[in-house]
């Protein structure tokens, strides 16, 4: 008896819905009745992820200053997240923002939540009543990776990396892509620490990666505990989310900057207007995602090498083109072909000169 | 005439839980006073999270689904208390519960009436084999178990997060650090409460008449008593104590079935949710009972709730961490002075 009520295999529905794949028009929404609710992956307060989306929503509290924000902070990647987001929605949001990837969790409340809107940040998917966001970072990375080839005296790169999962592949390639394409001789070694704030471990990865020869180490962390570690030893490193040059001003050379305001206060106003639809969105270089600038330790031609190619790629310009071969040999883009956004949006193989991610 | 407090040596089930009842209260009034002094309306927020919690059908469906996992943990924890041993790996088996599930509903295909009766076979042996080495060491070699169990939860989850971003890892949705989604899942029977609530609730009851109205149970609980005495009485202790730490990590194993196959349908790191960690609190709580699991259980599960509901109105996840330990501690003093009466000594009449 358990079996028969079990329902379809795979099915992701909890009770059916017909509006599912099309998406709904929410109707407008006037300012001092909306709520809009963000879910956050860490404290606001972590310097780095948080604090940028924190940075965003308050953007969106001065331009809309009638309207009511809450925000939660520190959502688990479990079970509690899916209870935070139907409490958002028991207390009568209208729009839902979660500032990092919930997958199911998120998923399984907007599936019984149809009149409020969802939007997921590294999302991927896309239902009649929830779309994701995410910035473009891999194209910084590659304009820091750049700099990263001039700059190494070792050739070897160090990475310090929470999962192997597609936003850290796609920031590992792209460092080590950019830097082959001024220095082929350069490789770089990954650890994965199984966080994205764990200052303790970081600090171990960078230190390990120092001592393994690496003179420049990056890497998407939440907290600059590995630039100290470059700081003491006399390397470099780029860094993520923020300007952290004040904790190792001399190993300080760019981070991949986060800027969400913006795209937050149109997000918001699209949602009072009743013209939000669910859709997949990429931020793009200059507009949410850029490099930070240049640190005082950066010599100036190495900089407007690595700018030059910043400024082609805002230009249109992909850098992500073939031959790119995988970390066992085998070509995965032929040449000729490049790598788009949505590509690269999936990529879960490291190339050619990248170890320690698979 | 002098006035001076007594020690009862034991305490009636009906004094304890006036006491307890004070102690919440008084948690209660220390946060509504201090939630004054920021600023803050308590009264809007008990309103609050009344109405979430106990007041709504939302609130009460996510108290059941918090329930299950810690009717579970929590009895694993109080079984094996009561034969002395503290099984702190919960969390652990928890995991390996969870993994064995995942194993069977990934790879084996088959109607979910075959695959999910399987998955639980599995996901409670795996349980009992995440404990098996830390129960032999504890009945034939008298190694802490405390220690043992702990350690392996770290084990367990780091094991967890291997395989959902290693060899089980989604590559199909996209979903990160996860396992793909189960193709089997326990049938709801009450909004998204599923079948896990019930058969916990049916668990907790079987093992408090086992524990209290079977030869086994007595045996277990002279064992935990006076284990010279029980040794002496013919009883096989070491047996028993295997036994029981057996039955505690499969306890705990089904916890984390229910949890991969009923609420989050995907293995990763993180699913545990400390729940095996919550399970020694309840265990605390309920003071050895089966019985007590479900009111302790509950109390829990609603402290959990409650603190959902206050991170909403901006209240920092450290604030609920910090009333949940108030209640908590308060809870501890009051049992212990349960124990004392004051009484007055008269004088004794001189001839």
């Amino acid at each position: 008896m358990l079996g028969l009520a079990a329902g379809a295999a795979g099915s992701g529905l909890l009770r059916p819905l017909g509006l599912r794949a099309q998406p709904r028009i929410l109707p407008p929404v006037a300012e001092a009745d909306a709520l809009v609710a963000f879910g956050h992956t860490s404290p606001v307060t972590d310097g780095g992820w948080t604090m940028a989306h924190d940075q965003g929503v308050q953007a969106v509290r001065k331009a809309f200053p009638r309207l009511r924000t809450v925000f939660v902070e520190s959502v688990p990647y479990s079970a509690d997240a899916t209870r935070i987001f139907r409490q958002f929605v028991a207390e009568g949001a209208q729009m839902v923002i979660s500032t990092s990837n919930y997958g199911d969790f998120i998923r399984d409340v907007s599936d019984r939540a149809p009149e409020v809107a969802f939007m997921e940040c590294d999302g991927h998917a896309v239902s009649g009543n929830l779309g994701w966001y995410y910035i473009t970072h891999w194209y910084a990375s590659y304009v820091i990776g750049i700099a990263a080839g001039l700059m190494t005296r070792t050739n070897k790169l160090g990475f310090v990396g929470s999962f192997p999962i597609p936003s850290v592949y796609a920031g590992a390639n792209a460092v080590l892509l950019g830097a082959r394409s001024v220095n082929p001789a350069v490789t770089l070694q990954a650890i994965s620490i199984n966080a994205w704030f764990d200052p303790q471990a970081a600090t171990q990865a960078g230190t390990a990666l120092a001592e393994n020869g690496c003179d420049f180490l990056c890497g998407i962390m939440d907290e600059p505990a590995y630039l100290r570690v470059a700081e003491q030893r006399g390397i470099k490193a780029a860094m993520w989310n923020t300007d952290m040059r004040q904790y190792g001003p001399e190993a300080y050379v760019s981070s991949v900057t986060l800027d969400f305001r913006d795209y937050y206060v149109d997000l918001v106003r699209a949602r009072l207007a009743g013209t939000w639809q669910p859709e997949g969105r990429f931020l793009t270089l200059g507009c949410g995602v850029d490099r930070d600038p240049w640190g005082r330790t950066v010599p100036p031609e190495i900089a407007a090498q690595a700018d030059a190619m910043r400024t082609q790629i805002m230009a249109g310009y992909n850098p992500f083109r073939g031959p790119i071969h995988d970390a066992a040999g085998r070509l995965r883009v032929a040449a000729g072909e490049v790598m788009d956004d949505a590509l690269i949006y999936q990529w879960d193989w490291a190339v050619a000169g990248v170890t320690g991610l698979d | 005439m002098a006035g001076t407090l007594q020690r009862l040596p034991t305490v009636t089930p009906g004094r304890r839980l006036a006491w307890r009842a004070g102690a919440v209260v008084t948690a209660l009034a220390i946060t509504t006073l201090f939630l004054a002094l920021s600023g803050r309306d308590p009264r809007l927020l008990a309103d609050l999270v009344v109405r979430s919690t106990v007041g709504s059908r939302f609130g009460l469906e996510d108290l059941a689904l918090f329930l299950t996992p810690l009717l579970l943990t929590g009895a694993a924890v109080t079984v094996t208390g009561r034969i002395g041993v503290w099984n702190i790996g919960a969390e652990g088996q928890f995991y390996a519960g969870a993994i064995g599930a995942t194993a069977v509903g990934l790879y084996l295909p088959g109607p979910a009436w075959l695959v999910l009766p399987l998955m639980a076979a599995n996901g409670i042996a795996c349980g009992m084999g995440w404990i098996l080495v830390p129960a032999l060491a504890r009945a034939y070699a008298g190694v802490n178990e405390i220690i043992t169990t702990l350690l392996l939860n770290f084990v367990a989850g780091l094991l967890t997060t291997y395989l959902a971003v290693g060899p089980w890892h989604d590559r199909v949705t996209g979903a990160l650090a996860s396992t793909g989604r189960l193709p089997v899942r326990i049938p709801e029977i009450w909004g998204v409460v599923h079948w896990g609530f019930p058969i916990a609730l049916a668990v907790v009851l079987g093992l408090a008449w086992l524990t209290t109205r079977t030869r086994w149970g007595y045996q277990i609980t002279i064992s935990g008593a006076n284990e010279q005495a029980a040794r002496y009485a013919g009883m096989k202790v070491r047996a028993r104590i295997l036994g029981v730490m057996l039955l505690s990590g499969g306890l705990a194993a089904l916890a984390g079935v229910f949890e991969v196959a009923g609420t989050v349908h995907r293995l990763q790191g993180g699913l545990a949710n400390n729940f095996g960690y919550f399970g020694i609190v309840v265990a605390v709580l309920a003071r050895g009972s089966c019985l007590n699991v479900l009111p302790a259980a509950l109390l829990m599960a609603f402290i959990l709730n409650a603190g959902i509901v206050l991170q909403t109105e901006q209240l920092t996840a450290s604030a609920v961490l910090a009333i949940t330990g108030l209640v908590l501690f308060m809870i501890a003093i009051a049992d212990e002075l349960a124990h004392y009466r004051p009484v007055t000594i008269r004088a004794e009449a001189r001839p």
